[in-house]
């Protein structure tokens, strides 16, 4: 506690003196900052930027990593773990298949066929995405447990979104056309398969303009051939696929292609990197701007202080400690912006996010509000980005202290 | 005893300076501001440097307290070659070896007289307890004890001169270099000021270098030299008398 002037000292020695001298300079000049008006101001400039900058920018990372986890979730829920293409000259599918499921790490392997076709509804169609599957609908087909007790073993499973649009219900005809061509006497004729519809699943909300649909293999078989032929394998997670995939590899075949979730949606991942990319770039220049202010700040700061750098120079403190000091109050300044803007940021993005505070009009957007999830990554980023900006703001700044002559700044008063 | 034309170098010369050359470029013109400076004093003296505005006397006392370099010519202070040595080693010396005391007070702003007074220690890297003891002493003995805590701007010219005096002391150098001390006080102040200096130099027995303006101060210095064309000399015997 320092006593109020005109008293003895009654109390030991302040705790600033105790500290390194870099930094017992430092804490003075940051005290110091305070009493000058004009330095003040900016001090609280530079440090509200930086504050201002680290909350924008994990306010942005946090809604754009809450939008992308959505978006992935959504797209992941429909895609295979691992999806093998198999050579179309009949590759021996039950020793693939043995053998893959083999791998420590596979829960399962089936087969599917893939194809595009239509779904003719009412005499309008449809363009859809074909799934051959064996057995039980797959796991990426995801559906609740009511829509999974009233469907029907056989048949076709379209989307819960397309069958309220087109007023379908379990056992409705519809047909199913395929591009792939049948040759009468009247000429090639497209193949159409009559079928019922079997149930539903979950739409994904981005799946809206390239509808899937379901049936069985030898149906899929009939109507696309023997092409497309794919095994789906499930893993026990996403990252034990990606980890198991080199193993599964070396089991196949040479001309069989291996496609991993990533790669099956490397397009939307490598577009939602790009976004968070540039939107960190461009949302990360308020950050440069804040820290010029900062070099303003220490430049006032040193200009009014040459005197007192030369007499620490005469005294024998080294450019160095000078240097070291000025780096530390810059430290300081950038350390109260870049606590407090993150406080605020992730503050800010846990009730946006607790109290959905962000609804997009839910008639035009799939979400009814957006998601924040603040990634320990990106708050790691946005931490070590700014510190590497602002350090070399302040280094130049404190270089200059550092440099300045002692015979420079003696002589005058 | 010092002198401007030293003999060779005897163990109790503290300040001894050979040859001393500096000059500035001003614009296009070059300044020869010290010709050949030739300056001993011996552990324990008292010079006073007097000399017109602009004949260089600060520029001399930089050039011995190691804050500036000559372009020709030696200063060796205690032994020390200043030449020779290194900037954190001049940095050193002159934490260990020197004392300023400047014209202008020079204390620093945010830090109050007790801190001021342990400063150089403090950049010795010395324990602060110690160092709050020792300057605490000093300032009790400059009578400044009602003003530790006290930042620069609440204390007078005279004890913000006398703070500083006690800051070029504290660490007990061999050297002290004061650059017009009173130069900035009323007379009152400045008498007593500079018999601080003289009883704090005559009881640490402290080498004191002085420059000021003021005839009577040099006076009751043990030497006073003249510097006049960039040259040191005696003072001339009509004006030494007067």
């Amino acid at each position: 506690m320092r006593q109020t002037p005109g008293g003895d000292r009654g109390r030991g020695v302040h705790w600033q003196m105790a500290l390194p001298l870099p930094l017992t300079l430092a804490t003075r000049y940051l005290k110091s900052t305070r009493r000058d008006a004009h330095v003040s101001f900016l001090s609280k400039l530079a440090a509200g930027g930086i504050a201002l900058g680290v909350a924008a920018l994990v306010l942005v990372l946090a809604g754009l990593s809450g939008l992308q986890g959505f978006l992935r979730d959504d797209v992941l829920a429909r895609t295979p773990h691992l999806e093998i293409e198999l050579p179309a000259d009949g590759a021996d599918v039950d020793g693939v298949v043995e053998s893959v499921a083999a791998v420590p790490g596979v829960e399962g392997v089936r087969e599917i066929l893939r194809g595009r076709g239509w779904l003719l509804i009412q005499g309008d169609p449809i363009n859809v995405q074909v799934v051959g599957f064996d057995g039980e609908l797959p796991a990426f087909f995801p559906r609740s447990a009511e829509e999974a007790e009233a469907a029907l073993a056989q048949g076709v499973f379209v989307g819960r979104g397309v069958a309220l649009r087109w007023g379908l219900e379990v056992g409705s005809g519809v047909d199913l056309v395929s591009p792939r061509p049948s040759l009468t006497p009247f000429g090639p004729q497209p193949r159409i398969q009559r079928l019922r519809m079997a149930g539903t699943f979950e739409t994904g909300r981005t799946e809206e303009q390239d509808p899937r649909v379901a049936v069985p293999l030898d149906t899929a078989r009939r109507l696309f051939g023997g092409g497309g032929r794919r095994l789906e394998v499930r893993a026990t997670d996403l990252e034990t696929a990606l980890a198991v995939a080199p193993r599964i590899e070396g089991t196949l075949p040479a001309a069989a292609e291996l496609r991993t979730w990533r790669d099956l949606n490397r397009g939307l991942f490598f577009a939602l990197e790009l976004e968070k990319t540039l939107m960190f770039l461009s949302v990360f220049l308020i950050v440069p701007v804040a820290a010029m202010a900062l070099v303003t700040v220490l430049a006032l700061l040193i200009s009014s202080k040459r005197s007192e750098i030369g007499m620490l120079h005469a005294m024998g403190t080294t450019p160095r400690d000078v240097e070291r000091a000025f780096l530390g109050l810059g430290a300081m300044l950038a350390s109260i912006g870049l606590i407090g803007g993150a406080v605020l940021g992730v503050g800010g993005a846990f009730l946006l996010d607790r109290f959905r505070l962000i609804r997009p009009p839910g008639d035009a957007y799939f979400i009814d509000h957006v998601p924040f999830r603040v990634e320990p990554g990106d708050l790691g980023m946005v931490v070590a980005a700014t510190v590497a900006f602002t350090f070399l703001s302040t280094w130049y700044a404190a270089r200059k202290a550092g440099s300045l002559e002692p015979t420079e700044v003696l002589g005058a008063p | 005893m010092s002198n401007a034309n030293p003999e060779p170098h005897r163990v109790d010369t503290v300040i001894d300076a050979r040859g001393v050359r500096k000059s500035y470029v001003d614009g296009t013109r070059t300044v020869k501001v010290l010709d050949g400076i030739d300056l001993a004093v011996n552990a324990g003296e008292m010079v006073a440097v007097v000399g017109p505005s602009g004949s260089g006397k600060s520029t001399l006392l930089h050039l011995l307290g190691a804050l500036d370099v000559p372009d020709d010519g030696e200063v060796t202070i205690a032994g020390h070659a200043l030449g020779r040595m290194g900037r954190r080693e001049l940095a050193q010396f002159r934490n260990r070896s020197l004392g300023f005391v400047f014209q202008f007070h020079r204390l620093l702003p945010d830090f109050d007289a007790l801190e001021n007074v342990m400063m150089p220690g403090r950049i010795a890297g010395m324990g602060v307890q110690k160092l709050h003891e020792r300057a605490r002493g000093l300032l009790v003995e400059v009578g400044l004890e009602h003003r530790l805590d006290h930042f620069p701007s609440q204390l007078s010219g005279g004890e913000r001169q006398r703070v500083a005096l006690c800051r070029a002391l504290l660490l007990e150098p061999p050297v002290l270099l004061a650059d017009e001390p009173t130069g900035n006080l009323d007379p009152e102040s400045a008498e007593h000021v500079f018999e601080l200096l003289l009883a704090l130099q005559g009881r640490h027995g402290t080498t004191t270098v002085l420059v000021t303006h003021n005839p009577d101060l040099a006076g009751r210095c043990g030497t006073i030299l003249v510097l006049d064309n960039g040259a040191l000399a005696a003072p001339a015997a009509d004006s030494a008398e007067s």
